[in-house]
């Protein structure tokens, strides 16, 4: 899912409460995944909360909601951001960055950041892919594309370097998304 | 029994013979799954009528010993009173955080007040048994296994 769409969504606990929304990613391992959320206040003229929501405390994240034990999990937003810059989190925000191929190609500028929540590797939440506006050498200027990620990738706050076999694998919408992902990935395996 | 069914069910005093009220609303407690009270309307003094006062929920009417048996409920009732306890017309969230729609109407055994099903307007009815919480902002229901 496309982590705008996660956004404003709100944080509710299994006792039906909605303690809050969220209002932004915080990137945890280098950008790679997603380490936890800030938070917001629920309501029209509510400001940001003091708390954060570390991906660990994260019960689930489902289509219209954020769901969490109880609002004990939430730990102050400074702890969950330390967490993940340990980790290696840029802490600076994708938006923006312009992605280059490790062939020197700029294949555009990032616009959104798809995530997926993959149950098989303990419930990470990962960066799988973003949502680009696309240059000149994708053929496709201007339109909005998906690109696949490695495991790993390289961010700078200015760059993002991606490996240039990424541009094969370039899709159009979420559905099929999630298999070019695996392709792409499996490739770069077979590769190293 | 539908919570729809059984609202406007007179209640009825087995002493006096007299109707002493009318259901209105049902107090849920989602950590036993079933009616812990009911909230009567047109009622002398008072206006809560705890589940374990009943001396049995009928087809016809609803029977209670004495008058004196409605009143403010006590703590357990008054802490799942009110709007956000409230269950119809609340939206259902799975544990998932998937909204599977509306609550339409509750079934619940008129025998033991137990909650039988959570019925949804826009999907298949849920057993009481997922229910995991009633809140200010949803129903909260066990993702399906």
């Amino acid at each position: 899912m496309r982590t705008s769409e996660i956004t404003r969504r709100p944080v509710v606990t299994m006792a039906g409460e909605d303690v809050a929304q969220i209002k932004d990613v915080i990137y945890a391992a280098g950008g790679g995944t997603v380490g936890g959320f800030t938070l917001a206040g629920r309501g029209l003229f509510a400001g940001p909360l003091k708390e954060g929501l570390a991906w660990e405390s994260v019960h689930a994240l489902g289509a219209d909601a954020v769901m969490i034990r109880d609002e004990t999990v939430l730990q102050p937003t400074k702890v969950v951001l330390a967490a993940s810059r340990a980790s290696g989190g840029s802490g600076a925000d994708v938006l923006g960055s312009q992605v280059l191929s490790d062939a020197g190609l700029d294949l555009g500028v990032v616009r959104d950041v798809i995530v997926s929540v993959d149950r098989a590797t303990g419930g990470h939440c990962d960066v799988v892919g973003y949502e680009i506006e696309a240059s000149e050498a994708l053929g496709t200027q201007g339109e909005r594309v998906l690109i696949p990620l490695p495991d790993t990738l390289a961010a700078s706050g200015e760059h993002l370097m991606v490996p240039a076999s990424a541009k094969e694998f370039v899709g159009r919408d979420l559905a099929g998304f999630g298999a070019a992902v695996e392709a792409f990935r499996a490739q770069l395996g077979g590769a190293g | 029994m539908r919570f729809s069914e059984a609202k406007g069910r007179k209640v009825v005093s087995s002493s006096t013979a007299a109707t002493v009220g009318k259901v209105s609303r049902f107090v849920v407690d989602p950590a036993t799954r079933a009616v812990v009270a009911v909230e009567l309307r047109k009622t002398q003094d008072g206006d809560v009528l705890r589940w374990s006062d009943i001396t049995a929920f009928g087809a016809d009417a609803v029977t209670v010993t004495d008058a004196d048996k409605i009143g403010d409920g006590g703590e357990q009732v008054k802490a799942l009173s009110g709007k956000s306890h409230r269950v119809l017309g609340k939206r259902v969230l799975t544990s998932t955080g998937d909204e599977l729609g509306k609550v339409d109407d509750v079934d619940f055994d008129p025998a033991s007040g137990a909650l039988t099903a959570i019925l949804v307007d826009k999907g298949p009815e849920v057993p009481a048994g997922r229910l995991l919480g009633v809140g200010s902002y949803a129903v909260v229901v066990r993702d399906e296994p």
